[in-house]
């Protein structure tokens, strides 16, 4: 069925349709959750809280913008609530990035790969909000320009320039890591 | 060109949003600069890293764990809307309670209280039958009828008021 028409029907309180959405969206929003706390656990906790916001804001999506643009917005803007009443820094240090017994195995094979990985999303983490948001977005997410202005409320050119000095900001604080034994030059 | 702009250009060129002569521009430069074809290949490495998103699924049943949970708010909420809109009519409710007491103290005009003719005759010491005296020695009818008339008139008359 179409999105436009699921959405609609989602309005109307048909739970069918909103499990359609849902299904489509939930891998994307999980992802976008668990790329700012690299925590399993929270990132579907966070994942699911977006969802019930969303329905219960549905009837007031105007079916302007695209939905997964708007559930994108939503996401983000509980993302960031989340991380203001936990404490951002605290919430992803680098022991937080710590991953399940099962994934560790897959760690142990590629060790050295999954440390420049976590000092890379510990640089991430550490950035101010805005920056981390926006490379989020394009860099990981890998939303087009004019999406992230619609989700982040601002004109592509501040897009633009915003991504610029993130993606500035992140080379400069990996710098340090960059010329160590097992850093990202050595990839 | 600076490289300091061969930066900008080199964030562009990553998004693939650079126009041709920027491309041209940012080609010629790094040709001959070392230093900016090193930051292109950290910045390429550090873009590669963020783009591999070895990141995990959602967690197994996401739907039938979601499900639950909307029912549950789904209960929750009129009472919310009814408390959210109970909250904001108290304020409104009083400033209409207010604006009508207001209203009442100052756009309605006092009635002043005006007294009878008797007793205007006692406040001047004066005798309040004599009127009524007048009346009854009149001998004539249609005089009688008259001040009768005009006393029932100004009996009609329910204004109080004094004036000395």
């Amino acid at each position: 069925m179409e999105e436009k028409k699921l959405v609609q029907l989602s309005k109307e309180g048909d739970e069918e349709a909103f499990a359609a959405l849902v299904n489509k969206y939930k891998t994307k929003v999980f992802h976008l959750a668990f790329s700012f706390t690299h925590n399993r656990d929270i990132a579907d906790d966070l994942t699911q809280e977006a969802f019930i916001k969303a329905y219960f804001a549905l009837p007031k999506f105007q079916l302007k913008s695209e939905f997964g643009t708007w559930l994108y917005r939503i996401t983000l803007n509980h993302i960031k609530d989340y991380l203001r009443k936990k404490g951002r820094v605290k919430e992803i240090s680098l022991d937080d990035l710590a991953v399940s017994q099962e994934e560790e195995i897959q760690i142990k094979e590629k060790e050295q790969e999954e440390q420049r990985r976590r000092i890379l999303y510990r640089s991430l983490s550490e950035l101010p909000e805005k920056y981390q948001s926006i490379l989020t977005l394009r860099d990981i997410q890998g939303i087009s320009y004019e999406d992230i202005s619609i989700i982040l409320k601002i004109s592509p050119g501040t897009v633009n320039s915003r991504l610029h000095r993130a993606r500035k900001m992140l080379r400069k604080n990996i710098m340090p890591f960059l010329t160590k034994k097992g850093g990202i030059n050595e990839m | 060109m600076k490289c300091k702009n061969v930066e900008r250009l080199l964030s562009k060129s990553f998004d693939g949003i650079l126009q041709p002569e920027e491309k041209e521009k940012l080609e010629a430069h790094l040709e001959s600069c070392l230093h900016c074809q090193t930051k292109r290949k950290e910045y390429q490495i550090i873009l590669d890293v963020l783009k591999e998103k070895a990141y995990p699924e959602p967690k197994l049943l996401f739907w039938e764990r979601l499900q639950p949970k909307l029912k549950e708010k789904k209960k929750y909420v009129p009472l919310t809307m009814w408390k959210r809109w109970s909250l904001r009519a108290i304020p409104v409710s009083l400033m209409i309670i207010m604006l009508l007491i207001a209203a009442i103290a100052f756009l309605i005009p006092d009635k002043k209280e005006e007294l009878s003719q008797t007793e205007v005759l006692l406040l001047r010491n004066l005798n309040p039958l004599q009127e009524t005296r007048t009346l009854l020695e009149e001998e004539s009818v249609e005089n009688k009828n008259m001040m009768l008339i005009f006393s029932a008139l100004e009996e009609r008359n329910d204004i109080r008021r004094y004036f000395p």
